[in-house]
């Protein structure tokens, strides 16, 4: 540093008091409402260690050593080689309406494999016909219950789109084993080799105690069925990747993006550690982990440090924990970082305001190093599934971003600023010391099991709460500035999105009927058979399960009926009250 | 219902939808507000939820969902509270629930939604204002 941070905070004080107070009394301030941030604040910064290279360790500065995305001409981006993106999140009804969407959506030029959505009662291992779930078969995504629905939804994807030339998305955690078996099945049946499947399973099984709610099992039997993708991918599917992990859903759960990053971390931690107590080389199956999604909120410039620190701390572990030797091992693998703004900050009031909004994220995602992402669309709070409108406008906020004002010409355009690298290393230091925190308790799943996880968040998420009642946390159009004087710009869905909103109501009956014919034509002797062997092999600690789910998936054994089994042997996880 | 007896709110998410955030904040926040409340917790059936409410002898359920089921789910409670002769329970609701299906709910019998942006002081002023004495 060319002046002595000693010199820089003498003259601070000094414009502080000649040049700052005058202004103050001009403008009729009593004190000011702005900081300003000299190299004194963040001291020296050591660039090869603390920033680094673009896509080299510690990764603060970015993944990838070049922005490495293109656009498609039409839905977004498709990534890059290595990067191959999927489609657009999406998934209704019954297989058949799945199908036909997906079939729509190629007319219009979206290619790419299913990023599937799957319905509550798939997600909760619960079948179409089951009475418990009435009401929710196909609202949230498709219905699954037996290896015929895949059959069925992928009858979209044959010849030039088979098995062996897409990657598939599936959102499921508490069940993913099962789900990917009866993929697995389809592909063996339609003579496609393991070594050339490709896929994504979420597979994060922890967060879902913590914040997203689909779970089954408790913790540690669901750790055993996390050991047990680890391992079977590792031999057999070397193609698939292992899980989508990522603290996003804990940050819209309430959790403050310290806590984000500390949970994140610490879930991570224990995934790595499955792995490596099966006696898998960390660099062999790490690789294979990757990111959905971190949370964000509208505070842009601590999103962007965030990011940054996320990235150095998620090296840093696996370096230096768990001693991984590949860069690959270390980096966090996202198709896009996307949603810098936090989705659950947008709102139904004044909709359009969504736009600014989500272009705060886009920006900052930019400046990430991501391809702008002003995400969600504007309707996200107005109800599932998304006008084509808002799609559109989401995409052409995207280009503006990178064509217009060439927001992704300069990696970490923000590396060096004294602000900037200081919250960095703020967040990173507080992240650092919850989890310590939850290293004294044991780890993640000692802390889940306790309730201090699930309390921490729902603490923070009221803390929020009562910042919104209180006024001091601002929300434009929901508490400030509404009223006489300002309009309510409301906003109307005029494309009808591809979802057909007669087939998400029927659909519940149609899968009931689908379910009931698939029974009725399977072997049952041979089901029953197979659940018993399932009972006694779930028992067994030792024994990986997968082989034995795909065999009854084969045999069009259903996704409740297995799950009922290890119910029964792993029991059902209870969530601690408020 | 005495000067002495707080406001009985039982607060609970039906179906298989597992987003709580707003619903353990309307919980803690109503019981900052001098209400006794009870968090059912997620994925409670109908039934589970009526039976809680009898058992807990409230005044208020508050229905959460996020999942787009409600409108199976939420007149379920209603018919349930009917079947067991309940009158005097208000039920309201909230999460995400489409502006063009608040009417067919309010029909049912659910008070009112509260949707997305609304204050925890609202739904408690609500609450006070229109509770059954």
């Amino acid at each position: 540093m060319l002046n002595e941070p000693e010199e820089i905070k003498k003259k601070k004080v000094e414009w502080e008091e000649n040049t700052v107070q005058p202004a103050l009394k001009r403008f009729l301030l009593t004190e000011s409402p702005t900081r300003f941030y000299t190299p004194a604040d963040v001291g020296e910064i050591d660039f090869l260690n603390q920033i680094g290279f673009p896509g080299q360790y510690p990764f603060t500065a970015g993944a990838y050593p070049t922005y490495p995305y293109r656009p498609a001409p039409r839905s977004g981006y498709q990534g890059a080689p290595g990067l191959k993106r999927t489609s657009i999140y999406a998934g209704y009804g019954s297989p058949e309406d799945s199908r036909d969407f997906y079939l729509e959506m190629r007319e219009r030029g979206q290619k790419g494999g299913p990023n599937l959505a799957f319905d509550l009662p798939t997600q909760c291992g619960y079948d179409s016909d089951n009475r418990l779930v009435r009401g929710e078969v196909g609202k949230t995504g498709m219905a699954l219950d037996t290896l015929r629905d895949f059959e069925v939804l992928y009858e979209a994807f044959v010849g030039e789109m088979d098995l062996d030339r897409i990657a598939s998305n599936f959102t499921v955690n508490a069940d993913s084993n099962i789900v990917v078996a009866m993929y697995f099945a389809l592909a063996e049946k339609r003579g496609i080799s393991p070594d050339k499947l490709r896929g994504t399973p979420q597979n994060d099984i922890l967060k879902e105690f913590i914040a997203r709610g689909t779970y089954i099992f408790p913790p540690k039997p669901s750790m055993r069925m996390v050991r047990d993708s680890i391992v079977f991918f590792n031999k057999y599917y070397p193609k698939m990747n292992i899980n989508q992990l990522g603290g996003y859903h804990i940050r819209a759960a309430g959790a403050t993006r310290e806590q984000e990053l500390a949970y994140s971390l610490a879930i991570l931690i224990a995934y790595l550690q499955e792995g490596v107590n099966a006696g898998i080389d960390i660099d062999s199956f790490a690789p294979r982990f990757t990111i959905n999604s971190f949370g964000g909120s509208m505070d842009f410039f601590k999103e962007i440090a965030f990011y940054r620190a996320t990235r150095r701390m998620w090296a840093k572990i696996i370096k230096e924990r768990f001693g991984a030797k590949k860069e690959r091992s270390m980096i966090i693998r996202q198709v896009v970082p996307y949603c810098l703004m936090g989705n659950e900050n947008c709102t139904v009031q004044r909709p359009l305001n969504n736009i600014a909004r989500s272009l705060v994220g886009g920006i900052a995602s930019a400046l990430v190093g991501g391809p702008p992402q002003p995400y969600p669309p504007y309707d996200e709070a107005l109800g599932l599934g998304w006008s084509l409108e808002a799609l559109q406008i989401t995409e052409d906020s995207a280009r503006i971003l990178q064509y217009e004002a060439k927001l992704t010409e300069v990696i970490d355009p923000l590396a060096g600023s004294y602000y900037v690298e200081g919250l960095t290393n703020q967040i990173a230091e507080e992240a650092m010391k919850e989890l310590e925190k939850i290293d004294g308790m044991g780890g993640i799943v000692a802390a889940i099991e306790s309730g201090y996880i699930q309390s921490q968040i729902a603490k923070s998420a009221y803390e929020r709460q009562c910042r919104i009642d209180r006024g001091e946390d601002l929300i434009v159009g929901v508490n400030c500035f509404v009223g006489e004087g300002e309009l309510e710009v409301e906003t109307n869905r005029l494309v009808a999105h591809p979802y057909n909103p007669k087939r998400r109501e029927d659909a519940e009956a149609r899968q009931i009927e689908n379910l009931t014919e698939v029974k009725r034509i399977r072997d049952n002797t041979a089901v029953i058979r197979l659940l018993n062997e399932l009972k006694v092999k779930a028992k067994n600690n030792d024994e990986n399960l997968f082989p034995h789910f795909i065999e009854c998936a084969k045999a069009y054994v259903s996704l409740q009926e297995m799950c009922d089994v290890l119910r029964d042997v792993f029991g059902e996880y209870q969530s601690p009250g408020l | 219902m005495g000067k002495d007896r707080k406001i009985r709110v039982l607060i609970a998410k039906p179906g298989l939808d597992g987003h709580d955030r707003g619903a353990k904040v309307i919980a803690l926040g109503l019981r900052d507000q001098g209400m006794e409340t009870i968090y059912g917790g997620i994925r409670q059936t109908p039934e589970q939820i009526v039976q809680a409410a009898i058992q807990e002898d409230v005044d208020v359920i508050g229905l959460s969902c996020l999942s787009g089921a409600h409108k199976y789910l939420f007149p379920r409670v209603m018919e349930l509270l009917k079947e067991r002769r309940i009158e005097d329970v208000m039920v309201i609701g909230g999460g995400i629930i489409p502006k063009e299906d608040i009417s067919g709910l309010k029909e049912k019998g659910i008070k009112e939604i509260f949707g997305p942006g609304t204050s925890v002081i609202q739904i408690g002023e609500y609450i006070t204002a229109n509770v059954r004495a």
